[in-house]
């Protein structure tokens, strides 16, 4: 009974140094001794260990299809990763997401699986994009889309040029003017930009005409041009068609600060701050409306919360510049 | 010949670049052309106007980066000037930022202060025949290496002696900064650049006290000066915001909020910036500041403030309510539809002479590879003229002001004065790796003017800080003797008032730094006058 009992212990210490060594090859990247060393090890059923890590080297030299079952059988964060990477690579993205899905609920602010997500989105509209061009050439909306990327990467000039294909090839297709409007704003930074953009969002309301948005953009041009009592009715309007419009509120209730309705402005950026309790403009419009009504009390206490909002980056860019193994500037 | 003729009709003004003619070509170095490794190539330098020989013609003194010597220029008239910078002791080396003027030993001299990234000087003018660095000797030498930007002598207590505000910008050391496009904060708009300021420490301001005995103490921790943190600090402005009358200090800040130093009094100040509305714009965002001006612009007696910012950013005008609270009126007063610009130096100036200040502005990108991206943003780009349209709102006449305007320069300071006494104001603008620009009008100003030269005798001998009332019938002009300014910039220390079709000023008040008034009823026009505080 004894000797029996020494042999069981002896060949579990030979497991249990089988499995140490292969998890040992697998993190060096010697996925055949991995392989090998761990293949040996999962043979003796309930090591969980060796399970996984032979699971991981099979999705690692790309042997999905061996490595799967036992991945999804898993609940460990390692084998989720994997098997979104072992989907992916099988082209099966719907079963990806899902794996992701379960992951995002489960570890929200992980890395890694933020990292495979965006990943995977990227993919998914790259080859869409791609499908896109090669099966439609001739859709406005190539175009379209083609601009939008323009526009993402600041290339403005030619993110305008392809709105105006789009427009070309379907001039009642919504959003398209909107668009225009704003490449030219972001492009343009002289008055005539201005004229040109109002140009194509009063296009767009044509289409729309309860376009909120359009209506917003075109008091922002009044504004800028020094039209305050235009900038009032768009921002009014603005707000007629969308009540719950945060920068629409803010831009009104900063004019009523100007024109002296303090309790009206008071109103209008308090209803904005209960949408985005955040947003810095806000707290700062509300700050300036109660010193000018001279409620400097509440002013203050506006001014505290944007302290806290505003508070400078520093900290956070110096754990940024460690995780990039820059050394930070001493302060 | 008809063309001619509406041509010239149309013209508000005629602006003309007269450097070459008047002896300004030395070339200013300052930094990389085509692009730039670190961020001290693209902050400097300043330019001054000051008549440090007391001859009543303003000389100019022009700051270099690393290369060259800062030069002043001595004003010979006729529009000529000469370099005196050997004979009068002033070469210099290194990346010189800021500069301001000031008689702090009240000996009747004007002195100079420059600021460096390094350590600052103070250069002791010694009865208008030489400079003496004094920096040493007034204990203003610094235990480390600073990035010193703008500077102001300010009389904070009304003692008669004058104290002295540098701001700083950040810490910055070649050997540890990054990079161009080492991390996200060393890119423009997805090409690498040089780093900051974002990512680079920040620095404190610093305030040095005149004990009066030609030295100075720092006094920046029990003044309140160095309590804020957080700020990329450059130009300074001084000024009585309040109206309380204790000299104010606002300062220009990049990236990051703007400051607002009130006096408290017995030496304190307190920062107020984001109640008192001038900190941010007008959506509660932190500007790229970087020039400041002041003007009584409306006529009303208030200090306003213009403060010029980066590219896709509005320039702003924080209106005085004449309590040192202020609102943000950029886009009422026509001042929001440039904002392809990087705005440097800057002043208020009436170059028209009609009574209303106008307002000038120099630009440059920070970044020479911007034009890699072959958009409308440039390295080099114009000058921006704004004309006072009497009503609180400003039109951009910039292409009807003649070719000087027209041209494209990476300008950064710039300073404005009378160089030949004819009552029509000229601009030196420093140039980064160029000569330096000097606008002046091919024909003086039609209006009639007023230059007032004060000399404080209880209070500091350069009276900065006094304040000028100037009235002609129903229109009140005010305006404040002020030392730095601008884009780490002098001004001539002297005041200008265009007169428009008055031939007199009916009155001048003048309120003297610690409280003396003195009155002077029916001045006659087109003159300098010469005013002695009384008691």
């Amino acid at each position: 009974m004894l000797a029996i009992s020494h042999l069981a212990v002896a060949l579990l210490v030979a497991q249990a140094g089988l499995t140490e060594e292969g998890i040992s090859a697998f993190n060096e990247g010697r996925y055949s001794v991995a392989l090998a060393k761990l293949t040996e090890a999962a043979k003796i059923p309930g090591d969980k260990q060796a399970h996984l890590f032979l699971a991981l080297t099979q999705a690692a030299i790309g042997n999905c299809a061996a490595a799967l079952p036992a991945l999804t059988a898993l609940t460990d964060r390692l084998a989720g990763l994997a098997a979104v990477k072992c989907y992916s690579s099988m082209g099966s993205e719907a079963k990806a997401f899902a794996v992701l899905d379960e992951m995002s609920a489960r570890w929200p602010s992980d890395a890694d699986v933020l990292y495979l997500k965006a990943k995977l989105h990227m993919k998914a509209f790259n080859d869409t994009t791609l499908a896109m061009f090669q099966r439609t050439p001739a859709s406005y909306r190539v175009h379209e889309l083609s601009a939008e990327i323009f526009e993402v990467q600041s290339h403005y000039d030619e993110a305008i040029a392809e709105y105006r294909k789009a427009i070309e090839m379907n001039p009642q297709a919504p959003d398209l003017h909107f668009r225009l409007g704003r490449a030219i704003l972001l492009a343009g930074h002289n008055p005539e930009s201005l004229a040109k953009a109002a140009t194509a969002f009063q296009e767009e309301l044509k289409l729309n005409p309860e376009d909120g948005a359009c209506e917003f953009q075109l008091g922002q041009i009044a504004q800028v041009q020094g039209e305050k009592s235009a900038a009032r009715n768009h921002f009014e309007l603005a707000l007629k068609l969308a009540p719950r419009f945060v920068q629409a509120l803010i831009a009104l209730g900063k004019i009523e600060t100007q024109d002296k309705n303090y309790e009206k402005a008071i109103g209008l950026l308090n209803k904005a701050v209960d949408l985005q309790p955040s947003n810095e403009t806000t707290h700062y419009e509300l700050l300036t409306a109660y010193r000018d009504a001279g409620q400097m009390e509440k002013a203050k206490a506006e001014k505290a919360i944007l302290d806290k909002l505003q508070k400078p980056p520093e900290g956070e860019f110096t754990d940024f510049l460690k995780k990039l193994g820059e050394k930070p500037p001493a302060q | 010949m008809t063309k001619i003729l509406l041509a010239a009709a149309l013209l508000v003004a005629d602006f003309q670049n007269v450097a070459k003619q008047a002896g300004l070509t030395a070339v200013f170095p300052n930094g990389g052309t085509v692009s730039k490794q670190f961020i001290i190539e693209t902050t400097g330098s300043g330019i001054a106007f000051i008549d440090y020989d007391n001859d009543g013609l303003i000389d100019l003194f022009v700051l270099s980066g690393k290369g060259s010597t800062n030069r002043m220029y001595h004003n010979e008239g006729h529009g000529r000037f000469s370099d005196v910078t050997a004979k009068l002791g002033l070469e210099s080396s290194g990346w010189a930022q800021g500069v301001c003027a000031g008689d702090y030993d009240n000996d009747g001299y004007t002195d100079l202060f420059v600021t460096y990234w390094g350590g600052n000087h103070l250069y002791r003018n010694v009865g208008g025949k030489r400079f003496e660095d004094f920096t040493e000797q007034a204990h203003l030498k610094q235990d480390r290496v600073r990035y010193n930007t703008g500077c102001a002598f300010i009389d904070i207590d009304n003692d008669g002696k004058l104290d002295l505000f540098v701001s700083n910008y950040l810490k910055f050391d070649p050997a540890t900064t990054p990079q161009p496009g080492a991390n996200p904060y060393c890119f423009y708009r997805g090409i690498a650049v040089n780093c900051g300021p974002r990512g680079l420490p920040f620095d404190h301001n610093i305030l040095y006290k005149n004990n009066g005995n030609g030295t100075f103490s720092d006094i920046s921790e029990e003044s309140g000066i160095a309590a804020p943190f957080g700020h990329y600090s450059l130009s300074v402005l001084t000024g009585d915001f309040n109206e309380d009358g204790l000299p104010d200090i606002y300062v220009a800040c990049d990236q990051t909020p703007s400051l607002l130093y009130i006096n408290q009094g017995h030496g304190k100040f307190e920062e107020e910036a984001v109640l008192r509305g001038v900190a941010f714009d007008q959506n509660g965002k932190a500007m790229s500041g970087m020039g400041l001006a002041e003007a009584d612009y409306v006529g009303e007696g208030h200090a306003s403030i213009f403060r010029t910012n980066f590219s896709d950013e509005f320039e702003t005008l924080y209106h005085n309510r004449g309590d040192g609270n202020f609102d943000d009126v950029t886009l009422d007063a026509g001042l929001g539809q440039n904002t392809r610009y990087v705005g440097w130096g800057t002043g208020f100036f009436d170059f028209d002479n009609d009574g209303w200040l106008d307002l000038l502005l120099v630009n440059g990108h920070v970044f020479p590879e911007v034009e890699k991206l072959h958009i409308d943003i440039h390295y080099k780009d114009r000058a921006i003229l704004y004309q006072n349209l009497r009503n609180g709102r400003f039109r951009d006449v910039s292409k009807d002001v003649g070719p000087a305007l027209a041209e494209l320069h990476s300008a950064r300071g710039a300073a404005f004065g009378d160089i030949d006494n004819d009552g029509t104001l000229e601009v030196a603008i420093n140039n980064q790796n160029e000569a330096p620009s000097l606008f002046k009008q091919s024909h003086p100003a039609a209006g009639h003017w007023l230059i007032l030269k004060l000399e404080g005798t209880r209070a500091n001998r350069s009276a900065i800080g006094a304040r000028v009332k100037v009235v002609t019938g129903q229109h009140v002009q005010s305006a404040e003797v002020r030392s730095g300014g601008s884009y780490l910039s002098q001004n001539d220390l002297r005041l200008h008032f265009g007169l428009g079709s008055a031939t007199k000023a009916d009155r001048i008040d003048i309120s003297w730094p610690g409280g003396g008034k003195q009155v002077i009823e029916n001045q006659l026009a087109d003159r300098i006058v010469s005013i002695k505080q009384a008691f």
